[in-house]
């Protein structure tokens, strides 16, 4: 085209007049930018000093305190422990841990949504559903009784003896229990060992089907 | 919610709620309100995880949930409300240098769970503050529930909605979600109740000779016990009141800057005169004559009336315009103009801001933009007295980074350019909002760059933490100097250099996170009484 002859010689012509903006003839524009400006541009004047004093130092403190103290809170949720690389042989005997699905702290569930309420023994459940309604017409009602007075004292003996955390998980289902057939799972295996120690690992990647109720995508 | 927000969000949950919470909580702030199901399958996170998380940021006031019509639960978190966790120090600290220790500790408790009962509360901070005391003392329930009570009072805690009461057929099935209920009358009544008791200390020698730990004792105890009388009444932190506050306080600081301390008292005792009367968004307060404000100065004050008024007159005839006069009656009515205060505030810290950035003769420039809103590029260089080259360089650069507008006034209706005025203003509402979002990131980068550096020397963070606990377990023991020395040389000179740096960094880091708030405050306490103006 006519009017771009001269690659590098003088200055485009713009549509309006460039000197009312204040570019007076003959004066040199700063060059084109071609790249993106850089990350840490150096800094022309310098930034003013931070605020000193008793009360910076003090609220200091407690910012750092606050972010210690809420890491140990109960809501602090930390993310479920990686399954190690084998199953071990001693898995199977160890506790495990916090109960992955509990609360750890008790918030008043009238002033929450009802569907917010985790059943801890969901999982076991869904392996027993074949069993139960079989074996519900199996045990008549007073052995259901006794077996479950026998568990609340079994409960009452692991209250004193085993650990803090245990205990609380234990508790925890205790109170979760209303209305939950939780002694079918003592029996399942029919040990002397509360089923709820263990995790060998069967409800990893069983976690997806969990909750009938959700309608399937 | 732009992304500079979203990311300090994120960044904050995670923080102090772990990363499950942050997702859930992020995703929500983005996608909006949504149902369970949706959250769900939309993170991908098993349910129960979701749950506990859902749980969690409800007890602590950050997301909210409603009953639709159809019968389902939807959850929407509140952005702002996460974004004031970065407030929490000031809020106990303020709390501290109002209410003494005990109000300090009061809400640190009621920002650390979210929500308490007052029993609760009252039975925590007791046995903290016992812990502190000499030994033999003890901290009394009463006087700890006389704080709690004057919190209420002056609005600082408030009362959580409530669950409504069963008023229809009880055998009908519970709804999905209950309704709560705010109740304005008795948001801040205290409920009567007959707490008498003292602080436990952890292992007091007066308690039945029970070693058991302090949480098993109280859980047992609360197991046995019948529900306390306050059973469903929690209370929560005001931030809306302390907001107040903080304003006050900035008006009070900025007018014992620019004029004499008695000046800021007397604005002092106009503002908490009007505490009550005035909410927190009106554009001023109510007026106040001349001869009230004489009657509620504190006592320590003996100036005489003349003083006042001159004090007053002086005030109101300031061009700051802080306080006004409002009429003539009761010995001169006077108001504080909030809406103006605000505004000069905001206006100062842009134009520190400006001065700090770009150099003294830049904020010279926007100083005068200010004054005169509307100037043309010759007009600003007479005016500012600024050689034409230095000027014309500064507004362009200014421009670039839209402090500075242009707005067109042609003279012809074809809007030829040689025959169209350009003139430069200011747009104070744009300017603040656009450093506001740049505070955002800013905090955001501190934030990760604190993040960074406490993982790059995780190792020996660790290494020192080790060597504390063996040396404090050593030290309850009992061990000699010689070996105490040897342990404490596990850590070599230039780690213990090391750890000496990070450590500085950090507090660095954080100091300036706290500072970065304050500015926070300023610019939306300012954006927001603008929007709700208009």
């Amino acid at each position: 085209m006519a009017g771009r002859g001269g690659r590098g010689r003088g200055r485009g012509h713009m549509t309006f007049n460039v000197e009312a903006v204040g570019i007076g003839k003959g004066e040199a524009l700063p060059p084109p930018t071609l790249q993106p400006s850089p990350l840490f541009p150096p800094l022309d004047y310098k930034a003013v000093p931070l605020q000193m004093g008793e009360e910076v130092d003090y609220m200091l403190a407690l910012k750092q305190e606050l972010r210690g103290a809420m890491k140990n809170l109960p809501y602090f949720i930390k993310p479920v422990a990686p399954k190690k690389d084998v199953e071990r042989y001693s898995d199977k005997y160890q506790m495990s841990g916090p109960i992955e699905n509990a609360i750890d702290w008790n918030p008043d569930w009238r002033q929450l949504p009802r569907e917010l309420k985790i059943r801890v023994r969901k999982l076991r459940k869904e392996r027993a559903t074949v069993v139960i309604p079989k074996r519900k017409q199996q045990l008549p009602a007073d052995k259901e009784e006794t077996i479950k007075k026998l568990e609340t004292l079994e409960k009452k003996e692991e209250e004193v003896t085993s650990e803090e955390e245990e205990k609380e998980g234990e508790e925890e289902e205790g109170k979760e229990e209303e209305g939950e057939e939780y002694d079918e799972e003592e029996y399942e295996e029919e040990t002397d060992y509360i089923m709820s120690y263990f995790d060998n690992g069967e409800d990893f990647g069983a976690d997806s089907d969990d909750n009938m109720d959700e309608a399937i995508y | 919610m732009t992304q500079a927000e979203i990311k300090l969000c994120s960044l904050l949950l995670q923080e102090h709620f772990g990363e499950i919470v942050d997702k859930i909580g992020t995703h929500l702030i983005q996608a909006g309100s949504q149902p369970l199901r949706m959250i769900t399958h939309d993170t991908g996170m098993s349910p129960d995880q979701v749950k506990k998380a859902l749980c969690v940021l409800i007890q602590h006031n950050l997301v909210t949930y409603q009953l639709q019509k159809r019968g389902f639960v939807e959850y929407e978190a509140q952005c702002d409300r996460v974004l004031r966790i970065l407030r929490y120090p000031r809020y106990i600290y303020t709390a501290k240098t109002l209410y003494s220790d005990t109000g300090e500790l009061i809400v640190e408790e009621l920002l650390l769970n979210g929500k308490m009962a007052m029993s609760a509360v009252v039975q925590k901070v007791a046995d903290r503050l016992t812990e502190t005391m000499e030994d033999g003392k003890t901290m009394d329930y009463s006087e700890v529930s006389n704080t709690f009570v004057r919190l209420a009072d002056t609005h600082f805690i408030q009362r959580c909605p409530l669950v409504p009461e069963a008023s229809g057929p009880s055998d009908a099935p519970p709804p999905p979600a209950p309704t709560l209920v705010v109740n304005e009358m008795e948001m801040y009544m205290v409920p009567k109740l007959n707490l008498v008791g003292k602080g436990k200390r952890r292992h007091s020698c007066d308690d039945d000779g029970n070693d058991e730990p302090k949480t098993k004792k109280q859980k047992q105890d609360t197991d046995s016990k019948e529900p306390q009388p306050d059973d469903g009444i929690y209370w929560h932190v005001n931030i809306d009141r302390f907001h107040q506050h903080f304003r006050d306080q900035a008006i009070v600081s900025a007018v014992a800057n620019r004029m004499d301390q008695t000046s800021s008292e007397i604005v002092r005792t106009m503002l908490r005169m009007s505490e009550v009367t005035t909410s927190s968004s009106a554009p001023s307060t109510q007026p106040l004559s001349s001869n009230e404000i004489f009657r509620s100065l504190p006592t320590g004050y003996n100036i005489s009336k003349q003083v006042l008024d001159q004090y007053l007159t002086l005030l109101a005839d300031d061009p700051l315009e802080f306080v006004g006069k409002h009429g003539e009656s009761g010995g001169g009515m006077f108001v504080i103009n909030l809406y103006k205060a605000l505004t000069s505030l905001a206006t100062a810290t842009l134009e520190s801001v400006v001065q700090e950035r770009f150099g003294s003769r830049c904020a010279r420039i926007f100083r005068l933009l200010l004054q005169k809103k509307h100037l043309e590029q010759k007009q600003v260089e007479d005016f500012a007295m600024i050689p034409a080259k230095e000027a014309k360089d500064m507004l362009y650069k200014m421009l670039s980074e839209n402090i500075v507008s242009l707005q067109e006034i042609p003279k012809t209706p074809d809007h030829a350019p040689s025959r169209t005025f350009y003139l430069y203003t200011v747009k104070t509402l744009a300017f603040a909002r656009m450093l506001l979002h740049r505070c955002y990131k800013s905090v955001a980068n501190l934030i990760e760059r604190r993040q960074y550096e406490t993982k790059e020397n995780k190792r020996l963070l660790e290494k020192s933490q080790r060597v504390e606990a063996i040396l404090a377990s050593m030290q309850a023991t009992g061990a000699e100097e010689a070996q105490l020395q040897e342990i404490e040389e596990m850590i070599t000179a230039p780690e213990r250099q090391q750890l000496e740096s990070l450590k500085r960094n950090v507090n660095k880091i954080d100091a300036s996170e706290n500072q970065v708030d304050e500015t926070i405050f300023i610019l939306e306490s300012y954006i927001d009484s603008t929007v709700k103006r208009i």
